[in-house]
């Protein structure tokens, strides 16, 4: 059986429910925060893809830091969106959070790269492009039909963007577009 | 008076100078500007007032004796450069502070704009049908030039450009964003109950019918397994989202149905 | 002060790549992405003058860098202590603006935490949470 129906069909057939779990397990609580306020998480990794090996990425941090990543079969890639390994460039800039084992690899449950986060105005719209003001500088937005999706004053996002206006503060989650300043847009948070 | 530009470059000034004396918004704008790096936050703000008495003197000068006025005038915008020159180079996050509350940060333009005062200022223009006309049209290149106030007129062209080209409208129905079925889970009572055990980020999505099915690496009982929910692909209905813990051979852990109710808040 | 509700998102800070990258350590000289830090609106009278938080009816106590608050992520009840690192976020650019889990909401952004810090409490690819903030 393929690994999807199987999937499928545990959720959607699953005729028995096993009932809602109890609060007190859901919202067990968490263990003392291991790293303290202000310090540095050994467990996040931040910098720039440099080679690619098997399932390991190499990245240096912007600080220089050599991290190496293990990637593995419950990690989940973020690249605009849900993706796999074989998405991943050399030049991409990542976050990633796991797990730090004992030969100082990092063994990833969920990296994100190229993902940015901004605050802009949005100065002018052209064919499928918005153009951001951000910090003063511009920052070129594409929307990519059938990912990109707005958010209009909080309501459940949507794939028409056509309701995006000019002058409005947004902030927008996309995927940088290495080396320009350039991003293909995510989620567009706005007011219409 | 044998020159009709100390007029313009009068009105301009006191336009200014009323912004930094009088407008209630002087304060912040001070402290939003090059100055408040320059000369710290306590004295950014008796620093920009002073620079407006400054603009109001020269603007005054200007209408009474021209011919001081003008070079006074100059004299306040080669100022005007330095000032524009040292908050590009050291102060890249500040406003202008130059001309209205609006925050504009310094680009090209203002640059552009303050070697014009210098210009207007050396420049006479005489008193005649065609001097007058050309006024006007310094006026506006002023107006242009002015990033405050592009809302008045950029915006509002800018937006009358996207209504008429519809240029992000697309043709046809929309897919559903997996953004919108992710938000849609969230907003479920399925995925707040298991949120905390989550592990990873959504892995991988795909389409069944009228369901989309979200897949997210779990912690059940001390055990890596998987999570899949079902989000209703088409309609909005958080009370309807499933879910389902399967361990890595397959098994089914845990299967789990959205309810309006219990929640607890925190 | 007692805690607050709000929204919690993310901004890098330090050195970085990408539009992160002439972000700069922040108002306090010390943000990096990397660390457990935050962008709190009222870090001094500048700050609070660009976020002006009052716009959408809130009220933030003043607290300088360094300062130790307490984000709760209200989807999962992951909690995350971090200190003042950067003046932030514009609160008034988004009075009003709610996102929600379950049947709880949140309105106004209160924090920014660095990417270090919000990932460990919630999915970067989620730019906004419904958060409690307090000091313990």
């Amino acid at each position: 059986m393929d690994r999807r129906a199987l999937l499928t069909s545990a959720v959607l057939a699953g005729a028995t429910a096993f009932g809602s779990l109890a609060p007190e397990t859901a919202f067990a609580q968490a263990a003392a925060q291991p790293v303290q306020p202000g310090e540095k998480d050994p467990n996040f990794a931040e910098g720039r893809v440099t080679g690619l090996v098997d399932t390991m990425l190499m990245v240096t941090g912007s600080d220089n830091t050599l991290w190496r990543i293990r990637i593995t079969q419950g990690t989940s890639i973020w690249k605009l969106r849900p993706t796999t390994l074989d998405k991943v460039a050399v030049g991409d800039g990542l976050y990633a959070r796991g797990a730090r084992l004992a030969d100082g690899t990092l063994a990833a449950d969920a990296v994100w790269v190229n993902i940015v986060n901004l605050q802009v105005h949005i100065a002018a719209l052209s064919r499928n492009t918005i153009h951001f003001d951000h910090r003063g500088k511009r920052v070129v937005g594409h929307v990519v039909p059938g990912t990109s999706a707005a958010v209009y004053n909080g309501t459940p996002a949507i794939g028409d963007m056509s309701m995006v206006q000019v002058g409005k503060h947004a902030q927008v989650i996309g995927a940088w577009l290495p080396d320009t300043n350039e991003i293909e847009i995510a989620t567009l948070h706005t007011s219409a | 008076m044998t020159s009709l530009q100390p007029i313009l470059l009068a009105a301009v000034l006191l336009w200014s100078a009323r912004l930094k004396t009088f407008s209630k918004y002087a304060e912040s704008s001070a402290r939003r500007s090059p100055l408040a790096r320059l000369l710290g936050d306590r004295r950014a703000v008796p620093a920009y007032r002073g620079v407006g008495v400054i603009e109001a003197a020269v603007a005054v000068l200007l209408l009474v004796r021209p011919s001081i006025g003008t070079w006074a005038c100059a004299a306040l915008g080669v100022g005007f450069v330095a000032y524009l020159a040292y908050g590009r180079l050291f102060a890249k996050e500040a406003s202008c502070g130059c001309m209205s509350a609006q925050p504009s940060p310094i680009r090209a333009r203002s640059f552009l704009r303050a070697f014009l005062v210098i210009a207007l200022a050396l420049v006479p223009v005489p008193v005649s049908l065609a001097g007058a006309g050309l006024v006007v049209a310094e006026a506006l290149l002023f107006a242009a030039l002015s990033t405050e106030l592009d809302r008045h007129w950029l915006v509002p062209l800018r937006r009358l450009k996207a209504r008429w080209t519809h240029p992000l409208a697309s043709p046809g129905d929309f897919p559903v964003p997996v953004a919108s079925s992710v938000e849609q889970l969230q907003r479920s009572s399925a995925y707040r109950e298991l949120a905390p055990s989550l592990r990873s980020d959504l892995r991988e999505h795909w389409d069944e019918g009228e369901w989309r099915l979200l897949l997210y690496s779990v912690t059940h009982a001390g055990v890596p397994a998987s999570v899949v929910f079902a989000v209703p692909r088409l309609r909005y209905a958080p009370t309807d989202v499933r879910a389902a813990v399967v361990a890595e051979s397959g098994e089914t852990l845990a299967t789990l149905h959205s309810a309006a109710q219990p929640e607890y808040a925190i | 002060m007692t805690g607050v509700y709000g929204e919690v998102s993310w901004f890098c800070c330090g050195s970085s790549w990408g539009p992160c990258g002439t972000a700069g350590h922040g108002a306090c000289g010390t943000c990096n992405s990397g660390s457990y830090q935050h962008a709190w609106p009222n870090t001094s009278d500048a700050c609070h003058a660009i976020t002006n938080p009052e716009a959408c009816g809130t009220s933030l106590s003043r607290r300088g860098c360094g300062f130790k608050h307490y984000t709760t992520n209200r989807c999962t009840g992951a909690k995350i202590g971090t200190t003042i690192a950067d003046c932030g976020p514009q609160t008034d650019l988004f009075c009003g603006e709610t996102s929600c889990c379950g049947s709880v909401c949140g309105s106004n952004r209160l924090i920014d935490l660095t990417p270090a810090a919000f990932s460990a409490i919630a999915s970067l690819s989620n730019g906004l949470r419904p958060a409690y903030v307090d000091v313990v």
